[in-house]
């Protein structure tokens, strides 16, 4: 378990694709237990931001570190205590549910793996389908198991991307209880969407990024959810939904 | 001191992690070995009819049929194999968990290897079949076996560099096949020094078979030093 704080700290990063720049110098921390909310209009550099945090890019410059290690450098230490949940599910289609997850539960070599497998089934009530391929499942089935591949390994922080992306009302509720159970079991969330209100409603802070660099950073207690619609209108020209 | 055990070492349970998914993959789906195994025997019969009439000339090019046909029947597998990472950006998953690259590689090889061999079972019984030549036999299996694994080990580099690319299908077998030529013109010299009644004295097919295991060295050692920067951005 990392206890060391901020759990995520970024210092004056800067990524640029070629000669293009996306992240101009973002600064960021992260508290263990804190739920962040990122939007940002498309292209903004969210998705690149939080793959830089998830060890799958790296950085042009600057300075990051999870759980107080320096990224790049202790990348392989600091995977063992990140779960990525992304729009694309991360999993086998033409495996099992519950194969999915004992592979991962060996890539991550947990001990009982096959009581985890199953608790973690049983978490996102799935248990009844840990036989059936992944193919023959739901998008909000999909995004269930995924949140249950990302949490096995009992991750410090879980990064979002873009969650809710083409669940319907029930499933998204779903996904709601299961973060808010995640959070109670003291994880650092950092979530990327498109969907202010609904990010804001769920979050501790808020944040948005606009060409490359964070614009705004407030407490979700402290902004009501029209004003802060008016606010990222403010800082980005356009209107959030 | 450095432990070896298969079983407790991070490294090799990647590496066997790698390989028990995609056997799991091929047991439910079928689809790898099925289709190596449909284009192979498509390739040796359409021969088999284009040179039917000549029955000496189909037996003299018999062995590099044999190679032919596994290296484009490995092209697919490869493609087939990679693909899967590719469909749910699974590969995204597996690179996010605590383990070395060169794990990931090595588990590829040795799933891919695997189909592989299974198919050259197959096509080696064709072949005695079709051209009645005498391929069941220790050296021959060998150094189809080394030769398999050097195509493998380089194929899997490749792949991994092409599969993000839109032309990946054309782009896989450009590379490769050119890249494989050192491997196999040696491996085919060495198979069709077995290819007659009596076995062959082993000065004279030292030479191929040995730069056909430098050959797999070679590309064992670059996949596995340099697929940490094959698969990250």
């Amino acid at each position: 378990m990392l206890t060391i704080a901020p759990m995520i700290q970024i210092n004056g990063l800067v990524k640029n694709y070629g000669l293009n720049p996306v992240l101009r110098g973002v600064n960021l921390y992260v508290r263990q237990g804190e739920f962040i909310t990122l939007v940002g209009p498309n292209g903004t550099g969210k998705s690149t931001l939080l793959r830089i945090v998830a060890t799958l890019l790296t950085k042009t410059a600057g300075e990051v570190k999870i759980g107080g290690w320096p990224l790049p450098e202790h990348a392989e230490k600091v995977r063992r205590y990140i779960g990525l949940v992304s729009h694309q599910p991360l999993l086998y289609g033409d495996l099992t549910a519950a194969e999915n997850l004992r592979f991962f539960a060996r890539l991550y070599r947990l001990d009982n793996r096959e009581e985890r497998v199953m608790a973690a089934l049983k978490t996102v009530g799935l248990l009844a389908r840990q036989r059936d391929p992944v193919s023959t499942f739901s998008r909000g089935m999909v995004q269930r198991l995924t949140i249950a591949r990302a949490t096995l390994h009992e991750p410090d922080v879980l990064l979002l991307d873009e969650p809710y992306t083409g669940l319907d009302q029930d499933a998204a509720r779903l996904l709601d209880d299961l973060l808010r159970k995640e959070q109670e079991n003291g994880r650092t969330i950092f979530m990327i969407t498109h969907d202010l209100v609904h990010g804001l409603n769920l979050c501790d802070r808020a944040l948005i990024l606009n060409r490359g660099k964070i614009v705004a950073d407030l407490p979700s207690s402290q902004i009501a959810p029209h004003d802060f619609l008016d606010l990222y209108a403010e800082h980005t020209g356009r209107h959030g939904g | 001191m450095t432990s070896f055990n298969l079983n407790n070492s991070p490294f090799w349970a990647a590496v066997w992690a790698i390989v028990w998914k995609d056997l799991q993959i091929e047991k439910q789906t079928r689809q790898t070995i099925s289709v190596m195994s449909m284009f192979s025997l498509a390739t040796v019969i359409m021969f088999n009819f284009a040179l039917e009439a000549n029955l000496a000339a189909a037996r003299q090019v018999a062995t590099g049929l044999l190679w032919s046909t596994i290296l484009l029947a490995g092209t697919l597998g490869l493609n087939r194999s990679l693909a899967i990472e590719r469909e749910n950006q699974t590969m995204e998953a597996v690179l996010m968990a605590p383990i070395q690259r060169g794990a990931i590689y090595l588990g590829k090889v040795i799933g891919i290897t695997l189909f592989t061999l299974i198919l050259e079972l197959i096509l080696i019984f064709v072949f005695i079949i079709f051209f009645d030549k005498p391929l069941w036999r220790p050296p021959v299996l060998l150094v189809l076996f080394l030769g398999t694994v050097g195509y493998i080990a380089a194929g899997v580099i490749v792949t991994s560099m092409t599969i993000q690319t839109r032309t990946r299908e054309v782009l896989l077998p450009v590379l490769l096949l050119p890249l494989s030529l050192p491997l196999v013109l040696p491996a085919a010299m060495a198979v069709a020094a077995y290819m007659f009644p009596q076995t062959p004295p082993f000065a004279e097919v030292q030479s191929p078979i040995s730069i056909v295991i430098i050959y797999d060295l070679l590309m064992l050692s670059a996949g596995f030093l340099t697929y940490h920067y094959v698969v990250e951005s």
